[in-house]
């Protein structure tokens, strides 16, 4: 419950978990909007959100198998193993550590863990030789290959080296209060 | 998809910067809520079949404890409590499924409140007692509220201290600092000397004097900024 209010760690439970219904269910009709009588059959495919799926696997109403990008087979897996570096894990799974970390225990899949290691650790080490090298009209780019916890490793890292320059330089010190805006009035 | 239009809540408050706000989200808000009602009403029904299934469960024991009947009439009853626990088996599941939904709206709209609440903290430490009109539009009433009250209770507790916190939240290196002029103020009242601050005198003053004008910077009816280019 310690994240109970954290922003991020509701997100990441947003992220869809492919899940078949073990049971059928009375009363549940948003999953399959084209018939009325409201009900899930035993056996219906569906992707779930993690917040539903972790509740009803451990009472065994559903059986899930693992999202795609961690799979043992999956394509994501072999990339990151060849260079995890320059895989574009943003499109694939925005909060890729977190619903990893969340997953791997449920399903008890042991590799998982390891495999998310050596994904952060390669990784790592890039977006911070990155932050500190690249030139902002490059940044964009690089930025649309990151997961939402390395871009804020990536940002962490930059204005770290901002702050150096600008103790090292010694600049103004008095700001004006950041909600009041950025824009500026016409002077 | 249940919860989908209370994660959009929380997405959006995500995708703000950090510290600033955006307009409070009244529409959505109402619509979530909305979506939990008709949770509960689908879940009041269901609560109710349970209960029944589960009475009529305990009645085909209970009669079959008291009467003896032929084993045609026993296989007979055990197929019917089959269907019966199937059907309360689908109806506990739905029941679930309504209720994890609730649950999970519930914890998006409070950290939704939750966060916004914070941003409005740290304003009061940031800016004086009084919002700029283009960041209070954005608080819905209760926030408004909210923030009137917190910066009452830090004033109060200033003035019981008697400090004030919110000055020099960077300590200085001296206490004069050379500043440029951004806007016409005109003669202005300062804790050593009356001065004429007009556009693009640049002077020395007092920090503590000049502070509130550069944090101020964006406030309407001042319209006036410093810039200084040098802090000894």
């Amino acid at each position: 419950m310690a994240k109970y209010y954290d922003i991020d760690d509701i997100l990441a439970e947003e992220e869809l978990v492919p899940s078949v219904f073990q049971h059928a269910a009375n009363e549940v009709g948003l999953f399959d909007s084209s018939d009325d009588t409201n009900k899930v059959e035993a056996g219906s495919r569906v992707e779930l959100p993690f917040w539903l799926v972790r509740e009803l696997y451990l009472r065994q109403l559903i059986s899930i198998r693992v999202p795609p990008c961690f799979d043992r087979e999956s394509k994501t897996r072999e990339e990151i193993g060849a260079d995890a570096a320059h895989v574009d894990l943003r499109s694939r799974c925005l909060y890729f550590y977190e619903v990893g970390c969340k997953i791997a225990p449920l399903v008890g899949d042991k590799t998982i863990g390891p495999f998310l290691l050596v994904a952060f650790r390669t990784r790592y080490k890039e977006v911070l030789i990155k932050a500190h090298t690249l030139t902002p009209a490059v940044a964009p780019k690089y930025l649309t290959l990151l997961t939402n916890e390395e871009a804020k490793l990536y940002e962490a890292g930059q204005s770290s080296i901002t702050a150096f320059k600008k103790w090292r330089m010694g600049g103004p010190r008095f700001q004006m209060a950041p909600v009041l805006g950025r824009k500026r009035k016409p002077t | 998809m249940y919860a989908r239009k209370a994660s959009e809540l929380v997405k959006e408050f995500a995708s703000s910067e950090p510290g600033q706000l955006s307009t409070f989200n009244n529409d959505l808000f109402a619509q979530v809520l909305e979506e939990c009602e008709g949770h509960l009403l689908h879940l009041q029904p269901l609560m109710r079949k349970i209960q029944e299934h589960e009475n009529k469960l305990k009645d085909k024991r209970r009669s079959e404890d008291e009467v003896e009947i032929s084993e045609d009439e026993r296989r007979k009853s055990e197929a019917e409590k089959v269907i019966l626990q199937t059907a309360l088996k689908s109806d506990q599941f739905g029941a679930l499924v309504h209720h994890l939904s609730l649950v999970r709206n519930k914890r998006c709209l409070m950290a939704y409140i939750y966060n916004r609440a914070e941003v409005i903290r740290s304003l009061g430490w940031m800016v004086d007692s009084v919002l700029p009109a283009e960041i209070e539009e954005k608080l819905s009433s209760t926030e408004k509220e909210y923030f009137k009250n917190h910066v009452a209770t830090l004033q109060s507790y200033m003035s019981e201290l008697d400090l004030h916190l919110t000055v020099d939240m960077v300590p200085p290196k001296d206490p004069y600092i050379k500043v440029r002029v951004l806007d016409d103020i005109g003669e202005v009242a300062l804790s050593d000397q009356v001065a004429n601050l007009a556009r693009h005198a640049i002077m020395f003053l007092r920090r503590t004097d000049a502070e509130q004008y550069i944090t101020q910077g964006g406030q309407k009816q001042r319209m006036l900024r410093f810039q200084y280019s040098l802090d000894i």
